[in-house]
């Protein structure tokens, strides 16, 4: 037991309260701002580093002994993803003074970043159910505030739509858990694991686990519940888009991950089975909407739903490699996503528009620019020797290992117009001949965020052997939730 | 081995500097030497006594990508093609690209070609030959859109990356496949097991698969179309990519793998229908053309066909042929890119129609092209390395065995020594048709941009080379053959065969005649060539697979975006029906897939008429809020709503909760009031028939199925609950008497911490909301 | 009595959801309203609805079964308030978006692609 845990959750809720009495000071907003996320990101690691070498932390808040208490279970999956999760809160702490002009800015931009990443950060270490629940209320609450910032009439329009769906979600989702509680008497994941178990997920459990599936499937924007994802991740800020399109469906996804892989694991022909069909699904038609659109920055918003679709084929396949794949896919997409939500920004924003009909030549003037993309879209696609690639491999060799032909078919021809998807941007937008009459605006500063998230891609690609091991581990722990359980438990 | 695929990456990092020099020093001249020395390394293998050498070095160990090289007889003969030709390609473009370009671009995705392409050929790794594979296609992708102010360069460019990545993914396919089925990530671990491979049930998969690799590839019929738009790029690019080396991966991916397929009856019926129909459709459409760098890609495409054509006979014969004429194809076709390209550059056009009569002004061009062409058409004369590879493909073609083969396969036997007869002789018209289209006849000097002269003896080193190999395989082709084709053709049969003698006089025999009618009859059509260019308008006519290529891709966006209005309409009652709908559905299926209803009539609360009152009361307030018609009326029943929760609070012992329940009910119904005076009037339900139908259908669905799950969750209470233990230690751990407070301030104090969070995000997110408005107005 | 409280909760979610199908703003506020009273009176059944005393601990009577379920009122409360404040925020969000678009009718709400 150790209260280091409660870190990546307490540190940035602080964060956020300082920021928010800060807000009118707009340079020492932005300073602190980039201090306390390197700060953290520091900190995440050594407890990552803990975490992968003297195992799991559990914190029984309140000293509460489980399964009474809410308990903070820092495994590997959870603090994998929260480092995700604060390497992608410094890219955007260093792009957002760029991006954001100052009346946002003051209006407690950093205040609201910081509370997104607790509400992020406690989804993924919380062990307790309920806790989720109100993790996600923190996190939406914080997007909700963020989504609305400057007040536009689209801004305002979309954002409205985004409050009442994900509102009708966590009413249900909180319905669900009230179910739950009254099958298995307790809110502590593992808990419900060990009772669930029990009883053989018998009776109207399945029915419960369907429910909390759609919910979080709506979170993350699965096929066909994500249509009201891509338009309210374009509207705010890019790099609001880009927290959004990293972080948001990605705690959905976690979340099933997190349930299905520990809790409902005993009705797996009906469940996990429905699961990859939810996948080719959600790639035919993530990739249908990002062919039909010419908005550089919706393009990107719809290439959320096909790696949303890979992700859950793979715990929908469920074995081994499957397993390790849908995560090191997770992780790799919640980089990639973030680079190319704040690359179509910077590109939409030199341009003057995001409309890609309306510009093109753009790499006489930004080479660099051009050439992230272009690197970007590679990864994206998974060709090797990318984050992408290793993901992508993994996650179709578990699926062949299962027979599951059809869906590998799909995916490797989404690969490739995902590919399409975003060169048409690159051949479109910067190829082409020198427009002398542009009005060059200067970078500065908006392209070191995306180099540093690309190079965590190409590290995580080149240099697979480092963390492949870890990811190793980490499904291997998913597919046995005893480890989770006694962990919890057990002390 | 390593080296000479890491080197050119390495180096190329450099070039952008080297590049700053160009007005000083043209960076070609830099570069040329990278590929010479790997040329000069790579020599010393050659030799009768070769053995294959392996070279390992560790990636990613954990998923069996590995640097595993190997230097086999097959992977020598394309790793000398590769630095051969691209020393002399480099050479050639000193003087082709002049010192404004942008050379540094141009270096940079060469020598990353090059680096890729070595990689793809020494690959024993599946995983890294398909990393190379790709790399190969982004850096031909860059190269042919190195003048992306052209529109057709842009679109050559992404049509050749959407093919040849669809192939190389497809291929990745087989891979995997492979990889699972064999628990090895080694070509030669997999040929081993070839066994397996051919009793997996997935082996028509894998095969089809990994053609379609190849022959995407390689521009086999029908994914040819995207060879004549790479001819956008620059000419030394076109000769060393789509004609020497590139282009070939798909047939070394063939070779490479034809050990383990070469006995599977479908592996020669795909491999060589293929084949003989691209090398048909090639010829004959290449008479078509009008542009030097079209009838060049056809031909290209057509010899490849035939190349791949003689894989999939895979006889001892036809195998040692495909070898050959991968070497004399990079010979002559690499000599008549490098003339196309002086021809473009000392006249200004490449347009045939244009051209004529230049043998006069360019001599020493015209004599280089003579041989080229000569060769390609397979004409018999003893210093044409061209007529020997062909000799043997005829001979090969008519000695296929055709015993214990299935009806169709021995039907394929009979007709392809017709066929291949046909495609020869097409190409011996667009043979001459190019070198007499161009260097004969009558020149007609004011069509032409500039006045022709010779080209600068620094362009002509390249093609003379060439045309020197041309004519030294010619006249001793058993130079090539023990040293290092034989070596080839092993590694692609995997087995040491008895040495073959190539010989220049066969005697009288069916290849030599077949060889003579395609001369016979191809001097009749290329001199009544225009009589008959008609029946080009029928075949293809308006059937092209080029447009077919523009409508697929026209209609993936149309139709996408068509599907995609359908219903991201911006309609939030749209998106919320459909999202209920599914859910709704999906979870009534599960519910009586699993028998999850469950009611159970015991252990349940008396029911009261007081309570069955306030229930009562609340449902027609529910119900009456679907038809109000009044801002304040709708407001203020849905307050009634709510006070009837707060009373059944209380009835069912829940203080806290009671009071609680009071205050934000009046709060939220005073904030409502607040804000929806002022606000548009109700108006009534706008809906049409059908939509009240499915909007009924959702809700009262939606509420039976949460009915049902919550009937059936508290009837299946198998276990005690936690709350047990909170009422025990209330007290004794928690130090109050009120359970409910203890949970919230201690037990479970980390919700009420962030419940509190969220409060307070919310505070500064309506305070942000109207200031920033106020800020607005004020301006 | 369980079953009828089901029931009502079951009406609550139908009548919500029906009003979230409608296009006027007010009316689809309303269902989100409907929405939570309908989860709270779920939470609230999922823990019984027997007749017990109130989870304050009385002296002399530490029998566990005398007591009403406390978990599902903490849960319930923490809920309630989350609901304020989501509601309270809807409530400013949409004035402002009435008063910027000049309309309280989603369908009208719907937006292009490029702007």
């Amino acid at each position: 037991m150790s209260n280091l845990a409660v870190l990546p959750i307490i540190i940035p809720l602080i964060s956020g309260i300082i920021l928010a009495f800060f807000h009118k000071k707009v340079t020492v907003s932005r300073w602190l701002t980039r201090i306390l996320t390197i700060g953290n990101l520091g900190l995440v690691s050594y407890i990552t580093w803990i975490v992968f070498n003297e195992g799991s932390i559990i914190l029984e808040t309140g000293g509460w002994e489980a399964p009474y208490g809410i308990i903070l279970v820092a495994d590997p999956l959870a603090i994998t993803l929260v480092l995700t999760t604060n390497i992608v809160a410094t890219a955007c702490a260093f792009y957002a003074s760029h991006s954001m002009n100052i009346k946002e800015e003051t209006h407690y931009f950093y205040a609201f970043f910081f509370f997104l990443i607790t509400g992020v950060s406690g989804a993924f270490l919380t062990g307790d159910l309920f806790n989720l629940f109100v993790f996600f209320e923190v996190l939406l609450m914080a997007s909700y505030a963020l989504i609305v910032l400057g007040g536009g009439k689209v801004q305002l329009r979309e954002s409205i739509k985004y409050v009442l769906i994900n509102l009708f979600s966590s009413v249900l989702f909180v319905t669900a858990v009230a179910f739950l509680y009254s099958v298995v008497g307790t809110v502590n994941m593992a808990h419900i694991a060990e009772r669930v178990q029990e009883v053989d997920q018998k009776g109207i459990l399945t029915t419960i686990a369907v429910l909390l599936f759609f919910v979080f499937a709506t979170k993350a924007a699965l096929f066909p519940l994500y249509y009201w994802m891509p338009k309210s991740y374009i509207v705010p800020n890019p790099v609001v888009s880009a927290l959004f399109g990293a972080l948001l469906t990605k705690v959905g996804i976690y979340s099933i991950l997190r349930v299905f892989s520990l809790i409902f694991v005993y009705k797996l022909d009906l469940t996990h089975h429905a699961f990859i069909w939810f996948a080719g699904l959600s790639m035919i038609f993530g990739i249908i909407g990002a062919l039909s659109t010419s908005n550089i920055k919706l393009i990107v918003a719809y290439n959320i739903i096909p790696a949303i679709g890979f992700i859950i084929m793979g715990i929908g396949v469920f074995n081994q490699d499957a397993m390790s794949g849908a995560v090191y896919y997770l992780v790799h997409d919640m980089i990639i996503k973030c680079a190319l939500f704040l690359l179509v920004g910077t590109i939409a924003y030199v341009a003057g528009t995001s409309d890609l009909r309306k510009f093109s030549g753009l790499i006489h003037y930004y080479p660099v620019l051009g050439w992230l993309l272009f690197v970007s879209a590679f990864i994206l696609a998974g060709v090797p020797p990318f984050s992408g690639f290793i993901g992508k491999l993994l996650l179709l060799k578990g699926a062949l290992t299962n027979d599951e032909i059809v869906i590998v078919v799909l995916g490797l021809l989404s690969s490739l117009l995902i590919l399409y998807s975003i060169m048409k941007i690159f051949i479109q937008g910067f190829w082409g001949e020198k427009d002398e009459s542009f009005v060059k605006k200067p970078t500065k500063g908006f392209v070191g965020p995306v180099v540093f998230l690309l190079a965590f891609s190409v590290i995580l690609g080149i240099g697979a052997e480092f963390i492949y091991p870890s990811i190793d581990t980490i499904s291997t722990y998913l597919l046995d939730p005893e480890v989770y359980i006694d962990s919890v438990l057990k002390e | 081995m390593i080296f000479t695929v890491l080197i050119p990456l390495l180096l190329a990092c450099f070039v952008p500097l080297i590049s700053k020099l160009k007005d000083k020093i043209h960076t070609g001249i830099f570069i040329f030497f990278i590929p010479f020395v790997i040329f000069l390394y790579y020599i010393q293998f050659v030799g009768s006594d070769f053995t294959t050498m392996k070279q390992t070095i560790n990636w990613i160990p954990s998923l069996g990508v590995n640097f595993n090289f190997y230097l086999d007889g097959l992977s020598l003969l394309f790793v000398l093609l590769i630095s051969g030709i691209g020393a002399l390609v480099v050479l050639y473009s000193i003087y082709y690209l002049g010192k404004d370009e942008r050379l540094g671009h141009f270096y940079v995705y060469l020598l990353m070609f090059m680096a890729a392409m070595l990689g793809v050929v020494l690959s024993d790794n599946i995983y890294v030959l398909y990393t190379f594979w790709e790399l190969t296609s982004i850096s031909s992708f860059l190269l042919i859109g190195y003048w992306h102010f052209n529109e057709r360069s842009r679109y050559g460019a992404l049509k050749s990356m959407l093919i040849t990545v669809f192939g190389g993914l497809s291929m990745f396919g087989a891979f995997i496949l492979l990889s699972v089925i064999t628990d090895t990530t080694s070509i030669q671990s997999m040929i081993e097991q070839k066994d397996i491979i051919l009793n997996s049930t997935y082996l028509p998969f894998i095969l089809v698969l990994l053609l379609l690799g190849a022959f995407t590839k390689s521009a086999q019929f029908p994914f040819h179309i995207w060879l004549p738009d790479a001819m956008e790029a620059p000419t030394p690019v076109s000769a060393y990519l789509h004609s020497a080396t590139m282009v070939k991966a798909g047939l070394f991916l063939v070779a490479r793998f034809s050990p383990i397929f070469s006995s599977y009856e479908w592996f020669f019926i795909i491999v060589s229908i293929v084949g003989i129909i691209t090398l048909c459709w090639g010829s004959y459409m290449a008479v078509r053309q009008t542009d030097l760098k079209a009838i060049l890609a056809f031909s290209t495409i057509s010899q490849l066909g035939m190349i791949m054509a003689m894989l999939g006979f895979g006889t001892d014969l036809a195998i040692y042929a495909a070898v050959f004429h991968i070497l004399n194809h990079a010979t002559f076709k690499g000599s008549l890119f490098m003339v196309a390209g002086i021809v473009d550059h000392e006249t200004g056009t490449r347009d045939i129609r244009k051209l004529g009569g230049l043998l006069t002004f360019m001599p020493m061009t015209a004599t280089l092209a003579l041989f080229g062409t000569f060769s390609m058409a397979g004409i018999p004369l003893p210093f044409l390395n061209g007529f020997y590879s062909k000799e043997l493909f005829f001979d090969s073609s008519i000695h296929l065995t055709s015993n214990g083969l299935s009806s169709f396969a021995e039907f394929l036997v009979q007709v392809i020594p017709y066929l291949a007869v046909f495609g020869s002789i097409f190409t011996f018209v667009y043979s001459m048709y190019f070198f007499f289209g161009v260097f004969g006849g009558k020149n007609q000097l004011s069509l032409l941009p500039k006045k022709p002269h010779e080209a600068p003896i620094g362009m002509l080193i390249s093609p003379i080379i060439l045309v020197l190999g041309v004519i030294v395989i010619g006249l001793f082709p058993n130079l090539v053959n023990g040293t290092f084709l034989a070596h080839a053709a092993d590694a692609v049969k995997g087995t040491v065969a008895e040495e073959l003698h190539i010989l220049f006089w066969h005697g009288w025999k069916t290849p030599l005649i077949m060889s003579l009618t395609v001369v016979g009859i191809g001097i009749v059509l290329t001199l009544t060539r225009k009589k008959w260019a008609g029946v080009y308008r029928f075949i293809p006519g308006k059937l092209s697979l080029f447009k077919l290529y523009d409508i697929v891709l026209e209609k993936l966006n149309s139709v996408s975006k068509g599907i995609t209005k359908q219903y991201m309409t911006g309609s939030l009652r749209l998106y919320v029906a459909i999202i209920l709908g599914v859910t709704l559905t999906l979870t009534f299926i599960t519910m009586f897939a699993t028998g999850g209803v469950t009611i159970q009539f015991d252990n349940l609360a008396d029911v009261r008429v007081i309570e069955v009152s306030v229930v009562f009361i609340m449902i027609v307030a529910a119900i009456g809020t679907i038809f109000a018609r009044n801002n304040v009326a709708i407001i203020l029943i849905a307050g009634v709503v709510g006070y009837g929760v707060a009373v059944l609070f209380v009835i069912y012992r829940a203080p806290d909760l009671a009071l609680t329940q009071l205050v934000i009910e009046t709060v939220s119904v005073v904030l409502f009031l607040l804000c929806f005076y002022h606000m548009p009037k109700l108006r009534k339900r706008d809906e049409t028939k059908s939509s009240k139908s499915i909007n009924i259908i959702i809700s009262v669905g939606f509420g039976a199925l949460m009915t049902i799950i919550g009937i059936s969750a508290h009837s299946s209470k198998w276990f005690d609950s936690i709350a047990d233990y909170f009422i025990e230690t209330s007290y004794k751990l928690g130090g109050g008497h009120n359970i409910v407070n203890v949970i919230l301030v201690d037990m479970r104090g980390f919700d009420t911490l962030f419940e509190i969070t969220v409060l307070g995000i919310a505070a500064l997110a309506i305070f942000s909301l109207v200031k920033l408005k106020k800020n607005k107005e004020a301006e | 009595m369980e079953i009828i409280i089901s029931i009502l909760a079951g009406i609550l979610f139908a009548t919500a959801i029906y009003n979230l199908l409608q296009k006027q703003i007010l009316r689809i506020i309303i269902g989100t309203v409907l929405l939570s009273h309908g989860a709270h009176l779920f939470i609230l059944t999922m823990g019984g609805l027997k007749d017990r005393k109130p989870p304050i601990l009385i002296d002399g009577i530490h029998e566990i079964e005398k007591y009403v379920d406390p978990l599902p009122q903490a849960l319930i409360l923490t809920s309630i308030v989350i609901s304020f404040g989501i509601t309270s925020l809807l409530l400013v969000l949409t004035y402002r978006t009435i008063n910027e678009n000049k309309t309280d009718d989603m369908a009208q709400l719907r937006g292009e692609e490029n702007e």
